[in-house]
Formats: structure tokens, C-alpha cells, sequence
């Protein structure tokens, strides 16, 4: 196979290529996730506040 | 009512369009994977290289396709705003939002790797020509959308605000498409590709783009589903379904 000429320009467009849609993958699902998680918390807040007000502390 | 009709009116609740988000933005990536993997393939081990430009010319099988979603996207968002605008749809709104940073992202490529291109071809990184100055002005443009959504924090006043800014920009589309024609002095070469008419790349070289150019659409398809959906979720954090999604009482990918 014969070598690649310029083939360092070559893997640099591509590999920004990579990264960006790497990223473009990776920034939504990391977003969903964060959202999930701080509404578990939430929840999970405030059904501790509601067993707490159904059984007050002596 | 017409099942088609039905199933829009449908995707307009926010659960079902979780549901329908969570289900298909996966088969978008993974086909667009596909395809696109194939198109890089024969990109870099299929086609020859050029008399001309050597191995060099293989950039372009992603410069290209990235460039001609940098336009489409920005032309879908317009689009996308527009209705938000008069018919106050939220989905739409929410689907507007979420093109800025994927269209920002195929421009941000169109860029960088045009730059790499131009180093050795024409031995510089970067020149002030009409075709390169409109694409760094469209990134900005995407920028300032993106800005200003996340500038306010009422999320309906931001999307509208950022819709504006979204339509005005539209202009700019055409001066981008056609600024090689109208510039006389330009460094960017003119229209390779044509869809309608005879294009100047030779047929051997046409089918990594074509690939390509139909694996960043199924791409944008799975991304455009995925911050959707995020954004989506952001919106409703509040409500029932959302504490039940999180909770996993109810699950998602369903619809």
C-alpha cells in the first residue's frame, strides 16, 4: 500500500471530526442524566419531608 | 382524525415525546455511525487520490458533508423558530434550541478542518475570503442563539428571544451558499458537487460523500432527539412523570 501523503493534515481533520461528534454524543446524555439524577433527589426530599410531618419527632 | 395528524398532536405532550425521543435519538446515532463509518472507509482506503491535491483531497469527504449541514441545520432551526413563533408550539421551540449547538458543532468542523485543508494547499490556515468569513459569521450566529437561550432564565422567554435571533439570521444562509459566485476574488473554490446539474468530482470519487452526506443526516437526526429530549425533561423537571422517569416507576423508550 503505497503511503498516505500528507497524511498528518489527514488525521488531524478526522480526528477533530471524532472529537466533535464525540462530544455531540456525549453533552446530551450527560445533560438527561443530570436532570434525572437532581429530580430522584428531589423526590426522594420530599417524600423524607412528608413522613416527617406524618410522624413529628417527640 | 387521521392517524398522522393524531400522532403530531400526540408528540406535543411532553411524556410521549420523551418516550418517542428516548426510542429513536439511539437508532439515529447508530445508523448515522453506520453509515458514516462505511463513508470513512472508503474515504481513506477506497477512493484514489488526487493528481492534484494527493491524500490531502480525502478532508474533504468530512468538510464537505459538515458544511452542507452547517446550512441545513441553521435553515431547519429558522424554520423550526418560525412556528415556534406564530404558532407558539412548544416542541417546536424546544426542537429550534436544540439544532443551535448541533448546527455549531458540524460549523465548528467545517472550520477547523477547511483550515487544515488550506494549510498545505493553499499555505495558510486562514484567509478573510467571503466564503470563509460568512461560515466564521454562522458560527457566531449559532453562538449568540445558544447564548441568549441560556441568558434567561424564564425558558419560553429565552426560546423566543433566541428564535428571533435564529429568523434574522436565515439571510445569511444564501450569502454563504452563493459567495463564491458573487466574489470574484475568492480563495474557496467554487461548487464541486452538484445535485441537479454535472458535478466537476469525478464519479469514482462520489460515493464516500454520498454516504457521508446521508450518515450526518441520520446523526442529526439521533442528536436533535437526544437534546431534545434533555431540554424536554429540563422543562418538566417538576412534574409527576418526570419523579416517576427518574425513579424508575416508568420507563422510558416505550412510544
Amino acid at each position: 500500500m503505497p503511503e498516505m501523503t500528507y497524511a498528518g493534515y489527514v488525521l488531524a481533520a478526522y480526528l477533530v471530526f471524532a472529537v466533535v461528534m464525540l462530544w455531540d454524543f456525549v453533552a446530551p446524555r450527560i445533560r438527561t442524566r443530570q436532570i434525572l439524577r437532581a429530580a430522584r433527589l428531589l423526590a426522594a426530599r420530599r417524600a423524607a419531608a412528608a413522613a416527617q410531618s406524618e410522624f413529628p419527632p417527640q | 382524525m387521521n392517524p398522522v395528524l393524531r400522532w403530531f398532536h400526540q408528540l406535543g405532550s411532553p411524556p410521549y415525546f420523551d418516550r418517542f425521543a428516548a426510542r429513536w435519538a439511539p437508532w439515529g446515532y447508530g445508523l448515522g455511525l453506520l453509515v458514516m463509518g462505511v463513508g470513512i472507509y472508503l474515504a481513506l482506503f477506497s477512493v484514489p487520490p488526487d493528481y492534484q491535491q494527493g491524500d490531502s483531497f480525502r478532508i474533504l469527504y468530512i468538510h464537505v458533508p459538515a458544511a452542507w449541514m452547517s446550512l441545513l441545520v441553521y435553515v431547519l432551526m429558522a424554520l423550526y423558530a418560525a412556528i415556534a413563533l406564530i404558532w407558539r408550539i412548544k416542541l417546536c421551540e424546544i426542537l429550534a434550541m436544540a439544532c443551535a449547538p448541533i448546527g455549531a458543532a458540524f460549523t465548528l468542523i467545517t472550520l477547523a478542518t477547511g483550515s487544515i485543508w488550506g494549510k498545505p494547499m493553499w499555505g495558510t490556515w486562514w484567509d478573510w475570503d467571503p466564503r470563509l468569513t460568512t461560515q466564521l459569521i454562522l458560527f457566531f450566529m449559532y453562538l449568540g442563539v445558544i447564548g441568549l437561550y441560556h441568558a434567561i432564565d424564564d425558558r419560553r422567554a429565552a426560546a423566543r428571544v433566541a428564535s428571533l435571533l435564529a429568523i434574522v439570521g436565515v439571510a445569511l444562509v444564501p450569502v454563504i451558499r452563493y459567495s463564491v459566485v458573487w466574489w470574484d476574488n475568492t480563495l474557496h473554490q467554487g461548487q464541486t458537487v452538484s445535485v441537479f446539474g454535472e458535478s466537476k468530482l469525478h464519479a469514482s470519487m462520489l460515493p464516500p460523500l454520498v454516504w457521508m452526506v446521508i450518515g450526518t443526516k441520520f446523526w442529526f437526526a439521533g442528536s436533535l432527539l437526544a437534546r431534545a429530549r434533555a431540554d424536554n425533561l429540563y422543562r418538566e423537571a417538576g412534574k409527576e412523570w418526570v419523579r416517576k422517569l427518574a425513579t424508575g416507576k416508568q420507563r422510558s423508550g416505550s412510544a
